[in-house]
């Protein structure tokens, strides 16, 4: 058999797609599965989760039995991090409505998408940074001034710079839970729309 | 709402073909093609507020389509056919209508093995767009769109000599 690009083309043309039926039932299907649109409701889901954790935390004090002045330190830590996570709620409530625009030209589509959802996901990271590092400080606090015994003995037994190391590698852990949690959640869609735009950019 | 819907509706239907083809351009398995074939017609449809007539429908289609095709997701826990070309299509017959159909099956077998970006050239050279209009839609210049052109029209004539085929 021989081909030729003609011949491809007159071929091509000629398949006009006749034996498909197109209804409006077509136009109320599912979920879209853009990447910004699975990112979000990846998103959303986990949204859920933090908001329930935050109900659950709000009964930590009752459910340990806290001192009275544990739990006001308590709760202005817990207020703390209402505060961030109902910002991070905006911001979130933003992206999730944000209409996007799928007519523009391919490589202005591909990177608005891809910082757009690097925007957020960054957003995602720091969120989770701010309130892993409030809930160890409040965990610290806790320890000076409940559980001054374990407290000292820490400070007697081990030696300030094994301390400053074990808080450094103990936030280097946090940062890699963090970064690759985001990776395997979120990170391959970035990866994909990134491999489109270079393939766009490429010229030698 | 309904005769919007009604008008979109006829209108896609005219230009059905260019979303037909998308797909399966972009998806092997009959199952990912048909959804993909529906993504297309759902973005189509949440961007249709946005289509103002300035240019053709046609030309807003294709941008929609393929931006759709670009950055899809397909469903990861679909079995996808990998069964090789020779079992899908019986190379004997000679009779001319099947002939072409088994040239175009030849070409989008071939065309898979190409990246999303490749395909996207081709399919608008297939569609006869001039380099202009390939880099308008997208969004590089017009040299790099005919660089970048022509050579994946080599690396598709490779392909195809490579199964066998005479270009």
């Amino acid at each position: 058999m021989v081909m030729n690009f003609d011949d491809l083309k007159k071929e091509w043309s000629a398949d006009s797609g006749q034996e498909i039926n197109i209804s409006g039932n077509m136009l109320k299907i599912k979920q879209a599965r853009t990447p910004i649109d699975i990112i979000r409701r990846k998103m959303k889901h986990e949204f859920n989760y933090q908001i329930a954790a935050i109900i659950i935390l709000a009964l930590f004090p009752y459910l340990f039995g806290l001192s009275d002045e544990m739990k006001m330190i308590y709760f202005v830590f817990y207020t703390i991090i209402c505060g961030f996570t109902a910002y991070y709620f905006v911001k979130f409530f933003k992206f999730y409505k944000n209409a996007y625009d799928m007519s523009m030209d391919s490589r202005k589509n591909i990177l608005w998408f891809y910082y757009e959802m690097k925007m957020n996901i960054e957003l995602y990271k720091a969120l989770t940074y701010i309130i892993t590092f409030i809930s160890v400080s409040f965990f610290a606090v806790y320890l000076v001034m409940e559980k001054t015994s374990i407290y000292s003995k820490i400070m007697t037994n081990i030696s300030p710079i094994y301390l400053l190391i074990n808080c450094f590698v103990s936030i280097l852990i946090i940062g890699v839970i963090t970064e690759l949690w985001a990776w395997r959640y979120y990170g391959r869609y970035l990866k994909r729309l990134k491999k489109v735009v270079d393939e766009l950019d490429y010229e030698d | 709402m309904k005769e919007t819907e009604s008008t979109f509706l006829a209108l896609i239907n005219q230009h059905k073909a260019i979303i037909h083809k998308i797909s399966k351009m972009y998806m092997k398995d009959l199952e990912e093609q048909r959804d993909l074939f529906q993504e297309i017609i759902m973005q189509l449809w949440k961007a249709y507020p946005s289509f103002k007539g300035k240019s053709k429908f046609s030309t807003w289609m294709y941008r929609v389509a393929l931006n759709t095709a670009l950055i899809y997701f397909k469903k990861d826990n679909r079995k996808v056919d990998k069964s090789p070309l020779d079992e899908n299509i019986d190379i004997i017959d000679t009779d001319e209508s099947e002939l072409k159909e088994e040239k175009l099956a030849y070409l989008y077998k071939a065309v898979n093995e190409l990246n999303s970006v490749e395909k996207a050239l081709i399919f608008l050279f297939l569609e006869n767009q001039s380099h202009k209009e390939i880099a308008e839609n997208l969004g590089i210049s017009e040299v790099n769109a005919r660089v970048k052109l022509n050579r994946t029209k080599e690396k598709l004539q490779f392909i195809i000599k490579k199964n066998g085929y005479e270009f």
